[in-house]
This record gives C-alpha cells, structure tokens and sequence, in this order.
C-alpha cells in the first residue's frame, strides 16, 4: 500500500513488485495485532523497525551521498540524550525532546559537514569516528548533568507525548512511523533534482563540479537530514529501552550496526535499510535462542563475519539481488 | 625537571606507537587501506607473549622469536584470504572489511579468553631505572630502545634492498611499479605482513608494560591513527616523529588534567589536524586518496 501510492503517475500495469508492496503493507499493519501475545517477538520486531530507522537515515548520507560515516553513534547518542535529560531534569514530554534533539543533532551534523566535506576518501571516516568518541568521552565526564558512566533510567510514565505506553502495540506504530520517514525521503531523492545532484556528486564528483553543482552544499545538506533523523531514532530507542549509558549510545558498535545493515540490504536503497534491518535484527533474535547462556561475543563475532561476507560476495546488498530477480523478464521496475 | 621527565617518558613510550604506526601507514602507503585490523594485532602479540610467559615461563623479549613470524603469517592470511579482493572494490569496502575482521578478532579473543585483564609480572616488569632524579621504568626504555634498532632496520631495508625499493616504488606510484617490472601481487602481501609484523614486535614489547584483554587494542588503534594522520597518512617519517608528539602529548596531558581526558585531548588533536592540514606534517597528495 505505502510502496504503491509512492509510485508515480505513470501509465504503467500493476506488477508483480506493486502487488509484494501491497501484500507486505498490510502485513506490515497486521502484524503486531496477530503478535499481540507474543511480546517476545514484538520486541524484536520493534528493535528491527528502529534499527531500521537509524540504517534508513544513515543510508541517505552514506548511501546516497557516498559518505561513509562510522560515527553516527554521536547523532543516536545525541538524541537518545537530549529528550532523556530534558525529560529527567526539566520534565519536557520525551515528544518534544525528540524534536530538539533531533535538531542539536543537526548542528552538530551541518558543523560536521562544513568542516569535513572538502576531505577526500577515508579522512571523512576518521573524523567521523573521532567527533562520536569526543561526544562519549565528554558524556561519560560531565557527570553533573548526565550521570556519567552509570547512564540515566528513565521513569515510566505512560502517555503519548512521553512515548511510554502499556501495550507494546504503540511502539510498534511509532518506530515504524519513523523507519518510514527516511524511506519516503530516499524515495523523494530518487525522482527529485536534488537527489540527481546528490547521487551525481556520489559518483563522481568532479564531474558533478563541473555540471555546476554545488557539491559541498548537496553533502553538507544531506549530512544535516541524516543527522537530525538518526537522532529521533536514538530518542525512541531511550524511551523505548528506558536506559542509555554512554559506552552504549555513542559506541562504535552502534555506527557500525547502522552500516551493517545498511549494507546487507542495499546501499543507497530506499528498502534496503529496513530490509537489512529485519534479517539482521532477526538473526540476533535467533542467535540469542539457539546459544543462550553461552559466552558473550558469539553474536558480534557473526556481525563481524557478516559484514566481511556481504562486502565480499554482495557488496550492492540483498535488495538490488532480489529486485533484478523479481523483475527479470518483466518490464523496467523502478520501486524502491 | 618534572617536565624533562614528562618528555622523556613521552618520548619512551611514543618511539612504541611510532613502531605501531609504521606498521599502519605502511599498509595505507603501499595498498590504500585504512586498516582497522592494526589494533588487534597487537592484542593477539599480546596474548601471545603473555601465554607463552604463563604457560612455559618464557620471557616476552625471547617470545618475539615466535611472535613475529606468527603475527607476519597471520596478516598475509587476512591479506591474502580477504583484503585483496576488498581493495579491487573500494575504498569503503576494504574499510569495512577490514573492521569486520577486526570484531571477528576481538570478539574470538573474548570467547576463547574472556575478558579478563591479564598481565606478566617478572623482576623486569616493576624495575625502573633512576638518574639525576629521572625515573624511567625499564621494560619501556627496552621497548624503546628495540623500537628504535627496528625502526632504523626498516629504513635501511626499504631504502637499500631490492624488495625494500620495489615497496616504496608501489606506494608511489603502483602502475609505474607495474611497468618497472614490479611484482605488486606479492608486494602488496610482503607488505602487509611487514606491516602486521611491526604491530607485533609492539605486542610482545608492551607485554610486559600494559594488561591484555580483548579490546586492547582500540585503543592504540586511536592512538596511532592520530600519529598517522599528524605525520602524514602513508609517509613514513611522520609516523616516526608523529609518534614522539604525541607520546609527548599524551603522557604531558595525562600528567595535567589527568587520564581520563588524555584521550581527549588526542582526539581533538586528531581533529583539527584534519582539519587545518589533512596531509599531515610528512604528507603528501596520495593518487589513492583523492578519487
């Protein structure tokens, strides 16, 4: 349903990948009722729409805009801080502190990128990680106002505009509002003059200069989006959690969850994000299961091996593979 | 005089992360990689000098002998077996190989190992040594002094051999070494495990200086970024001088505001060299780099 209104006007008959989006948006709307006493598994599907949300924003800048940030952990962290503390110490609804996170997470973002984006390769990368690393060292000093170490919980107190709610139905809908954002978003890029720029500059970006365009304006832009979404992201994972601790929100581990299945689904894919999300969030469900009680570090060790495998054998991601099956043999698809 | 011993014990300790950043801006220099994998490799030399003390008794400096070949074995392993066909993709791809292989490491190492702090304790590793009111404790004036021997063995190495000469010419420019008769298959690999065999000289030295446990080695991985970036991602001067600075820096800071925000201060270190002069102090225009 979602897929198919996105499409465009054109005069084209309903193929078979319309009738997959339809199919999995009903579903997708289906679902949590049919789990509804299942909260194990709600959960999980919970996790994955958000980790879906945080890849999705990822993905506009580092799929779309080509830069490979492995810092993202600071806008998640950011967000994740922002509604907590406003909500703990000043009791502003985590509703409004998601919005103001998601906009320090932008200046943060927009500063990133003015200073940055005329590096080249892998400088951007590297700074990116330094700029998480600064935010959680300063976060696990400034105990004063964020507890330090320890993190702050977060007090229950159910209703909309503090995102706490008794049934996990509710959060379901919410987390997949916000994994949706990011995908219309690529969806828009795709078919805009702006995502042309964005896509151009990505692959080449001399040439893209040459056009006359505007590269560090498209990047830091780009850069800027991302940002704010990965940090509303990070504020529905602190209300959903009820926990964050520095060594959690800003880690490495959280960049690299977002590229990771960013990457298994499809870099610069509108789905691929969410795609991703579901197999990867699933397995780390299914590993849990099989090897409970085990040593820790079985599941990271598989993301590792994972993220190796995928960029070895299927660097474009799961999505593209599928999408050239699907529509092999049919006429030219261009849905997400 | 406490500020000739603040820049003694930094120079000390930073002639190690200048061994450990050799190794790194090798690798970028030769082959363009950013590798993620450098850290690890000094924690699995660690693991290694310190089962090789707990187990058999064998002293680190002694269990360089076995360390060595086996780091250098293991990086042209993951070269071989996984890097090289990374690298004929992108950049981002051999990036992020390489840090798939690095949780790989570090979480088979919290497996097997657990995350428990181990170190070695022998007569050597307390001693320190004391002059006009200097102290300098004796496992790092060793560390540094085996540093500097491997340091100047590298450089007469790279400039005065064959294979030395063929390695620099790779990493300026590795099309014209194709040309010149350049073998860059095996250079590429001879490189890496050069590279990883350095990192490991540096494990088994700082054995006996610092605890081992799984994620050891993020955090010299950091450290040696900044080195790296500061001297000149791929130049290998600056990694040496680089790594002085920022030992200097480091332990001067640490003595200062204190330890926990030494880190701190290198990272924005860090930063705003990349900021200001991203080639760094040594660099220069890497083709790689700038497509």
């Amino acid at each position: 349903m979602m897929e198919a209104k996105r499409e465009p006007v054109k005069l084209v008959p309903i193929t078979r990948s319309h009738m997959i989006g339809c199919g999995l948006a009903f579903l997708a709307v289906l679902l949590p009722f049919l789990l509804q006493n299942e909260p194990y598994y709600l959960d999980t599907l919970i996790l994955a729409l958000l980790w879906a949300s945080a890849a999705g924003a990822w993905n506009l800048a580092g799929g779309y805009g080509g830069l490979l940030s492995l810092g993202h952990a600071a806008f998640f962290g950011i967000g994740a801080y922002t509604s907590t503390l406003l909500f703990v110490e000043l009791d502003i609804p985590p509703l409004m502190g998601m919005l103001v996170g998601a906009f320090l997470a932008a200046i943060v973002g927009l500063m990133t990128g003015l200073v940055t984006l005329r590096m080249k390769g892998p400088f951007f990368a590297l700074i990116t990680i330094a700029i998480a690393e600064v935010l959680m060292i300063i976060t696990v000093n400034w105990s004063d106002l964020t507890n330090g170490s320890q993190g702050v919980s977060i007090p229950y107190k159910p209703g909309f505009e503090n995102i706490a709610f008794d049934s996990k139905v509710p959060y379901y809908f919410f987390a997949l509002m916000i994994c949706l954002i990011p995908v219309f978003i690529a969806h828009w890029l795709e078919r805009s003059r702006y995502g042309y720029e964005l896509m151009a500059v990505r692959d080449n970006e001399t040439a893209a200069q040459a056009l006359g365009i505007n590269t560090v304006r498209v990047k830091v832009s780009i850069l800027v989006v991302s940002s704010a979404i990965t940090a509303v992201a990070g504020a529905f994972y602190a209300q959903y959690i009820t926990i964050i601790e520095p060594y959690h929100e800003f880690s490495f581990a959280v960049s690299i969850q977002m590229v990771l299945i960013t990457m298994i689904g499809g870099l610069g894919t509108a789905w691929g994000p969410v795609f991703g999300s579901l197999i990867v969030t699933g397995l780390d469900t299914f590993l849990r299961d099989v090897f409970m009680g085990a040593q820790g570090g079985l599941q990271a060790l598989f993301y590792g091996l994972m993220l190796v495998l995928v960029v070895l054998f299927v660097p474009e991601g799961l999505i593209p593979r599928l999408r050239k099956r699907i529509s092999s043999g049919k006429e030219d698809v261009t849905c997400g | 005089m406490i500020l000739l011993q603040l820049i003694l014990s930094g120079i000390l300790i930073g002639g190690v992360y200048a061994l450990i950043s050799l190794g790194l801006t090798l690798i970028f220099g030769v082959m363009r990689i950013v590798n993620f994998v450098h850290g690890d490799m000094l924690m699995v030399a660690m693991y290694m000098a310190y089962w090789m003390f707990a187990l058999f008794g064998i002293d680190n400096y002694v269990g360089l002998l076995v360390i060595v070949p086996a780091t250098a074995a293991l990086g042209a392993l993951i070269y071989w077996g996984v890097l090289q066909f990374a690298i004929r993709r992108s950049h981002e791809a051999s990036i992020l190989a390489t840090i798939g292989i690095s949780i790989v490491l570090q979480n088979a190492a919290l497996i097997i190992w657990s995350a428990d702090y181990r170190s070695i304790h022998n007569e050597l590793s307390t001693l320190s040594v004391e002059y006009l009111g200097i102290r300098l404790s004796a496992p790092l004036l060793i560390a540094f002094s085996v540093a500097l021997v491997v340091t100047i063995l590298l450089f007469a190495f790279l400039n005065h051999t064959y294979l030395g000469k063929a390695i620099r010419a790779a990493s300026m420019d590795r099309y014209a070494a194709v040309l010149m008769g350049v073998n860059t298959r095996k250079i590429f690999t001879v490189s890496f495990a050069i590279g990883t065999a350095l990192v490991g000289i540096a494990g088994g030295l700082l054995a006996s200086v610092y605890t081992v446990y799984p994620t050891v080695g993020t955090q010299f991985l950091l450290v040696s970024f900044v080195v790296v970036v500061l001297g000149g991602l791929g130049s290998l001067r600056g990694a040496v001088i680089g790594g002085l600075i920022v030992g200097v820096v480091e332990t001067a800071s640490a003595y200062f505001i204190g330890s926990s925000m030494k880190e701190l201060v290198y990272l924005l270190l860090f930063i705003l060299i990349l900021i200001i002069k991203p080639a760094g102090l040594f660099g220069q225009q890497l083709p790689g780099v700038n497509r």
